[in-house]
C-alpha cells in the first residue's frame, strides 16, 4: 500500500513538473521568443533547452503562415516591396529556432533531438508546401514579373524576383488543375519510393556482418580488432535471446559500413574474407529479397522523366540543371567524358602496378575489385614513403587554423580574435570574432574541430545567423563543424594532411558565409546552385598545399622546427596517388546519374541491373572497380536531392583549380587583385548574380578543365 | 509537391535559413553509410570533461599572470571548500585532537610544508604515484587522526612528525585534482604558487569556522566526551567508508 501511495505521488509529482515546464517552455521563458541580448547576437546556448525546440517551431510556422496571408490579403496594389521584400522579412522566428535546431542536431545531438528531428521533418515540410503553393502569392509575384520591365529594379532584385518567380513555376504553378493533379499524383508516388528505397537501403546495410573467430585476424591491427570486438560486445547487448547472445560470444564483427569495412580490406591477409564483405557491400539492395532496389530505382527513374515531361521538359536532367551553372545534360556529359578517359588510362596503370606486387608476392590470382585497398596501400607505402606519423608534429591544430588565418589575412586583410566570454553549445567549440581590413565587424566564425560520440560524422559549414542588409547591416554567425581527432592528455591536437584540406575546405565555405555583402538573405552566402557553391570551399584548399604557405605554419609543436623540405615534396607527390581509382569510381557514379536522369517516360525499362550494366559497358568501366555507388544503394540520387547532382563535386573542382590557376599565372598566390576580384565577384556576391556570370567576372574568361588534370595528376605526368 | 519543394524552393526559401555545405539529406546518406548514431552516456562524460579542461586551459593561455595568480587562489579554495571533502575533515581532525593552540599550530604547519612539497614535485613531474594507491591512503589517514583523538586524551609528541607523513600523500591529492584542472603552460610557478596559497586559506576557514562554532563550549567539562570524541568517531567512520569505496567498489 505504502508503495503504491509513493508510486501515485510521484506520478502526480511527475506531472505537474512537465505541466508546469511545458507552460515555462511555451511562453516567456522560451528563449526563442525574446530577443536576444548576447553579443554579436550569438544564440543563448545556455538558456535553450530541448523542451523549447517544438513550441518556438510551432509559434514560428503559425506566424510565418499569418506574415505570408497579410502580404497576399494587402488590399494595395502588388509591389516589389510590399511582396518580394517582405517575403525576405518572414519566417524570422522559424528561421532563428530553425538554424539553431538543425545545427545542434547534427553537431551536438541527443535522443530526444534526434526524435524531433523526425517528428519535425514532415511538419516543416507540409509548412513549406503551404508557401510554395499559395496562389495567391504565386499571382502577385508573377503581376510583379509581368511588369518588371517597366519598374526601376536594381540587379540584385531583378535576380531575387526572377528566382522567386521561378520557384513557384517549378512547383507548377503555370499548369492546369488536371497536370496540377497529376503531378500531385507522381509526387506521392515519387516520395513513396524514396522513402521506401531509403529504408531498404538502411536494412540491407544493418543486415549483413561479418563474423569473425580470433583465428580470422590476421593482418589487422589493434585498433581495428578492438573495434570489432566492440561491435561484437553491442550486438551482445541488444541481443533478444540467450541463443543470439552466445552467437556474438568472443567474435568480432565486421559490417558493410565503410568505418568497418575500408579498414578490413585494407589490412586482412585473408582474401576470401575480403570478398565476402566487399561483396555484401556491392550487393546491398540487389539481393532479389523483400528490401530488393532494383525495381524501386527504375520506376523512380521513369516517374521523375513522367512529371519533367509534364512540366515541358525534355528528361528530369534537363529539369534539373535549368538551374545549375551547366546548363543542359550534355555539357555535363561533356565535362565528365573528358575525365573519363585519363582516369580510366590511370586506373588500369594502377591495377598493372597491384598486379606486379601480387606477383612479387608469389600470389597466383588476378588483382579483383576487393584487392583494391589492400594492394594500393601495399603500392602507396613503396613508392610514397609518406610516413603520417612523422608529418603530424607539424601540424598542430593552432598552428593549421594560424595558417588558414595568416592566408585569408594576406588575401584580403582579414584578422581574427579569438572570444572567451561567449557562451557556447559545447566547450569544444570556439569563438573567433572576424574583423575587416579597416577593422569593421565582418561577423562570428565558430570552430568546432574535434570528434565526439554526439556529433556526425564528416565536417561541415552552417550558420547560426544570416547575413543580410534590408533593414540595417547583419552581419553572420558562422560555424564549422569537423572530426578531427581530440587531444590525448595534454598534448596539442595533431592533425594528418588530409585533416587540413578539410579544415581548408570548410574553412573556404565559411569565407563565402562571412564575406558575403548582399541586401537579401535569401540570396547571402551559400545560396548558390550546388555545382557552384563548392568552388570557394574547394579554392581555398589550393593555399594549403603551397610550399610556401606550408613552411609558414607547420613547425614542429615540441621543438619549432619548420617542416623540412622533403617532407612537403612527398606529401605533394602522394597527393596524387591513386587518383586513377577514385576519379574513375566517381566519374563512373556520376554518369550513371546522368544516365538514368536523362530517360524518357516511354523508356522499356524493368529493373536497374540491365540499365546499370549497359550504362557501364558503354563507358568501358574496368571490373576491379565499381561505381562509387551502384544504382541500389545510390542514396544521394534515390533517396537523397542529388538526382542529375551527382557531378556536381568535379564542375566545382573544375572551377577551384583553374580558379587557382590564375594565381600561380600572376606569379603570387597572394595576388593583390586577384584577391580583390574573388572577394568581390565570388565571397561576397552569394547567388545575387548567375553563377557563371560571378565566374567570369573573376576569372576574365570561362573556367577550363586542363588545370585540374593536371592538380589530379591525370594528365599523363604521374609515373 | 515534397520533392519539387526541395528541388526548387528550397534554394530560395529554405537553404538561407538551413545552410549546409554538405547538404542535411547528405548527413542522412550519411548514417546510411557510417551507421547511426549511438549514445554512450560514460563515454560522452568523459569526452565532456575533457573538452573543458581544454577550454579553461585555452582561457588560460590567453589571461595576463595577475588574472591567472587569482584565478588559482580561487582554485585553490574551492578545492578545499566545497570539493574537498576528505580534506576537510582531515583538517577537522586535527582540529578535535587539541584545543592547545601551540600544538594545533604545529600539527597545521607541518601539514601545510609537506603538501607544499609534494604538490610542487608532482605538479613539476618530479613524483608521480597512481591515484588508487594515494586516494585510499587518504582515507586512511583521516581514519588515523581521528582515531587518534579518541584514544589519546593528549596528543602526543610524534603527532606533527605523523602529520607531516600524512601532509606528503594529501599534497599528492592535491596535485591530481590541480593536474585534472590544468596548469597553464607560462607563469606555470605563479599559478602553482597561487593554488597552494588558495588552499591554505581554504584550509585556515575551515579552522576558523570549526573554532567559532565550538569557542564556548571549549571549555566545558562534556567537550571531550560529547564534542571531541563523538565528532572524531563520526570523521573515523566516514574515513572507513572512504577507504572501503576506493579500494574495493572502484
Amino acid at each position: 500500500m505504502k508503495k503504491l501511495l509513493f508510486i501515485i505521488a510521484i506520478i502526480v509529482f511527475s506531472a505537474c513538473q512537465t505541466s508546469t515546464d511545458q507552460a515555462e517552455m511555451q511562453t516567456s521563458n522560451n528563449p526563442f521568443l525574446q530577443e536576444w541580448d548576447t553579443p554579436f547576437e550569438v544564440p543563448p546556448f545556455n538558456k535553450i533547452k530541448d523542451a523549447h525546440y517544438m513550441p518556438a517551431f510551432k509559434k514560428g510556422m503559425a506566424e510565418n503562415l499569418t506574415e505570408i496571408d497579410a502580404i497576399v490579403n494587402n488590399p494595395e496594389a502588388p509591389t516589389f516591396a510590399n511582396t518580394l521584400e517582405e517575403l525576405e522579412r518572414a519566417g524570422k522566428l522559424l528561421s532563428k529556432v530553425q538554424r539553431v535546431f538543425s545545427n545542434l542536431a547534427s553537431s551536438n545531438t541527443n535522443p530526444k533531438l534526434q526524435e524531433l528531428q523526425r517528428e519535425l521533418s514532415p511538419l516543416l515540410s507540409a509548412h513549406y508546401d503551404k508557401i510554395t503553393l499559395n496562389e495567391g502569392l504565386f499571382k502577385r509575384v508573377e503581376a510583379i514579373w509581368q511588369a518588371r520591365e517597366n519598374l526601376d529594379l536594381s540587379n540584385e532584385q531583378r535576380k531575387l524576383l526572377a528566382d522567386t518567380r521561378k520557384a513557384f513555376v517549378r512547383s507548377g504553378a503555370l499548369l492546369n488543375e488536371e497536370q496540377k493533379a497529376k503531378i500531385t499524383e507522381i509526387n506521392a508516388k515519387i516520395s513513396e519510393l524514396t522513402t521506401a528505397y531509403g529504408q531498404n537501403l538502411l536494412a540491407e546495410t544493418n543486415g549483413f556482418e561479418l563474423l569473425l573467430n580470433d583465428t580470422d585476424l590476421g593482418g589487422l591491427t589493434y585498433g581495428v580488432i578492438a573495434a570489432a570486438a566492440e561491435a561484437a560486445e553491442q550486438k551482445m547487448e541488444n541481443a533478444e535471446t540467450e541463443e543470439e547472445k552466445a552467437k556474438y560470444k568472443d567474435k568480432y564483427v565486421f559490417t558493410p559500413h565503410r568505418s568497418s569495412m575500408y579498414p578490413f580490406l585494407t589490412q586482412s591477409d585473408r582474401r576470401d574474407l575480403r570478398e565476402q564483405l566487399y561483396t555484401a557491400y556491392v550487393q546491398r539492395g540487389d539481393n532479389d529479397n523483400e528490401t530488393d532496389n532494383k525495381e524501386i530505382a527504375a520506376r523512380l527513374a521513369k516517374l521523375r522523366a513522367e512529371r519533367a515531361q509534364l512540366m515541358g521538359y525534355e528528361t528530369h536532367a534537363h529539369f534539373v540543371l535549368e538551374e545549375r551553372m551547366l546548363k543542359t545534360p550534355a555539357e555535363v556529359y561533356d565535362l565528365l567524358m573528358q575525365l573519363w578517359k585519363p582516369a580510366l588510362e590511370r586506373a588500369k596503370v594502377e591495377v598493372a602496378d597491384m598486379q606486379a606486387v601480387v606477383d612479387q608476392e608469389g600470389h597466383d590470382f588476378k588483382i579483383a575489385a576487393w584487392d583494391w585497398w589492400q594492394y594500393s596501400e601495399k603500392v602507396r607505402k613503396a613508392k610514397y614513403d609518406l610516413d603520417e606519423a612523422a608529418l603530424k608534429p607539424y601540424l598542430s591544430l593552432d598552428n593549421v587554423l594560424n595558417g588558414v588565418f595568416e592566408t585569408t589575412n594576406k588575401l584580403w586583410g582579414l584578422t581574427f580574435t579569438e572570444l572567451f566570454d561567449i557562451n557556447v553549445y559545447h566547450p569544444d567549440a570556439r569563438v573567433w570574432e572576424v574583423k575587416d581590413k579597416d577593422g569593421s565587424h565582418l561577423g562570428i566564425f565558430i570552430g568546432d574541430y574535434f570528434t565526439r560520440s554526439n556529433k556526425r560524422g564528416g565536417a561541415w559549414m552552417s550558420s547560426f545567423k544570416g547575413q543580410s542588409n534590408l533593414d540595417g547591416r547583419e552581419r553572420p554567425v558562422v560555424v564549422n563543424v569537423c572530426n578531427f581527432p581530440a587531444p590525448v592528455g595534454d598534448a596539442p591536437s595533431l592533425l594528418s594532411f588530409e585533416n587540413v584540406i578539410t579544415l581548408f575546405h570548410e574553412f573556404g565555405h565559411a569565407m563565402h558565409g562571412i564575406l558575403t555583402d548582399v541586401t537579401y538573405g535569401s540570396m547571402a552566402g551559400t545560396s548558390g546552385p550546388r555545382d557552384f557553391t563548392e568552388f570557394p570551399a574547394q579554392i581555398l584548399e589550393h593555399w594549403a598545399s603551397e610550399p610556401e604557405i606550408l613552411k609558414s605554419f607547420a613547425t614542429h609543436y615540441e621543438t619549432g622546427e619548420v617542416i623540412p623540405d622533403i617532407l612537403i615534396e612527398k606529401l605533394l607527390k602522394a597527393s596524387k596517388f591513386n587518383q586513377g581509382f577514385a576519379n574513375t569510381e566517381y566519374l563512373a557514379a556520376s554518369l550513371l546519374d546522368m544516365d538514368w536522369h536523362t530517360i524518357t517516360a516511354e523508356e522499356d525499362l524493368k529493373d536497374a541491373d540491365a540499365f546499370e550494366a549497359a550504362s557501364l559497358a558503354k563507358i568501358g568501366l574496368i571490373k576491379e572497380i565499381a561505381p562509387r555507388y551502384r544504382s541500389t544503394y545510390f542514396a544521394h540520387i534515390f533517396a537523397g536531392g542529388y538526382a542529375a547532382g551527382y557531378y556536381s563535386y568535379v564542375h566545382s573542382a573544375v572551377l577551384d583549380s583553374d580558379g587557382f590557376e590564375a594565381f600561380k599565372e600572376a606569379g603570387n598566390v597572394f595576388d593583390a587583385q586577384l584577391a580583390a576580384k574573388l572577394r568581390t565577384h565570388v565571397y561576397e556576391k552569394g547567388s545575387t548574380e548567375e553563377a557563371m556570370e560571378l565566374y567570369k567576372k573573376f576569372r576574365g574568361r570561362e573556367p577550363k578543365i586542363d588545370a585540374l588534370l593536371k592538380v589530379r595528376g591525370l594528365d599523363g605526368s604521374t609515373d | 509537391m515534397r520533392y519539387l519543394k526541395t528541388l526548387a524552393f528550397c534554394i530560395f526559401l529554405f537553404s538561407s535559413s538551413v545552410v549546409f555545405s554538405h547538404p542535411l539529406d547528405e548527413l542522412v546518406i550519411l548514417d546510411i553509410e557510417e551507421g547511426q548514431i549511438t549514445f554512450q552516456n560514460e563515454q560522452m562524460a568523459a569526452e565532456y570533461k575533457a573538452a573543458l579542461k581544454r577550454q579553461r586551459m585555452r582561457k588560460l593561455a590567453a589571461m595576463t599572470w595577475q588574472e591567472k595568480f587569482l584565478l588559482f587562489i580561487q582554485a585553490g579554495i574551492e578545492h578545499i571548500i566545497p570539493k574537498g571533502l576528505d580534506h576537510i575533515l582531515f583538517v577537522l581532525g586535527l582540529f578535535f585532537s587539541s584545543l592547545i593552540l601551540v600544538s594545533l599550530l604545529w600539527q597545521v604547519t607541518a601539514f601545510t610544508l609537506a603538501h607544499t612539497i609534494t604538490l610542487a614535485l608532482a605538479a613539476l613531474g618530479i613524483v608521480q604515484i597512481p591515484a588508487d594507491i594515494v586516494e585510499p591512503l587518504i582515507a586512511l589517514s583521516i581514519v588515523w587522526v581521528a582515531v587518534e583523538n579518541c584514544v589519546l586524551k593528549e596528543t602526543n609528541k610524534w603527532r606533527p612528525l605523523i602529520v607531516f607523513g600524512f601532509g606528503l600523500l594529501h599534497g599528492l591529492g592535491f596535485a591530481a585534482v590541480l593536474s585534472e584542472y590544468g596548469l597553464p603552460e607560462g607563469n606555470f610557478i605563479s599559478s602553482l604558487l597561487a593554488f597552494n596559497i588558495g588552499v591554505e586559506l581554504g584550509q585556515l576557514l575551515v579552522l576558523i569556522t570549526a573554532a567559532a562554532l565550538v569557542w564556548f563550549i571549549r571549555k566545558k567539562s562534556w567537550y571531550r566526551q560529547r564534542i571531541q570524541i563523538p565528532a572524531s568517531l563520526m570523521i573515523a567512520l566516514v574515513g572507513i567508508f572512504w577507504f572501503v569505496e576506493r579500494v574495493f567498489l572502484s
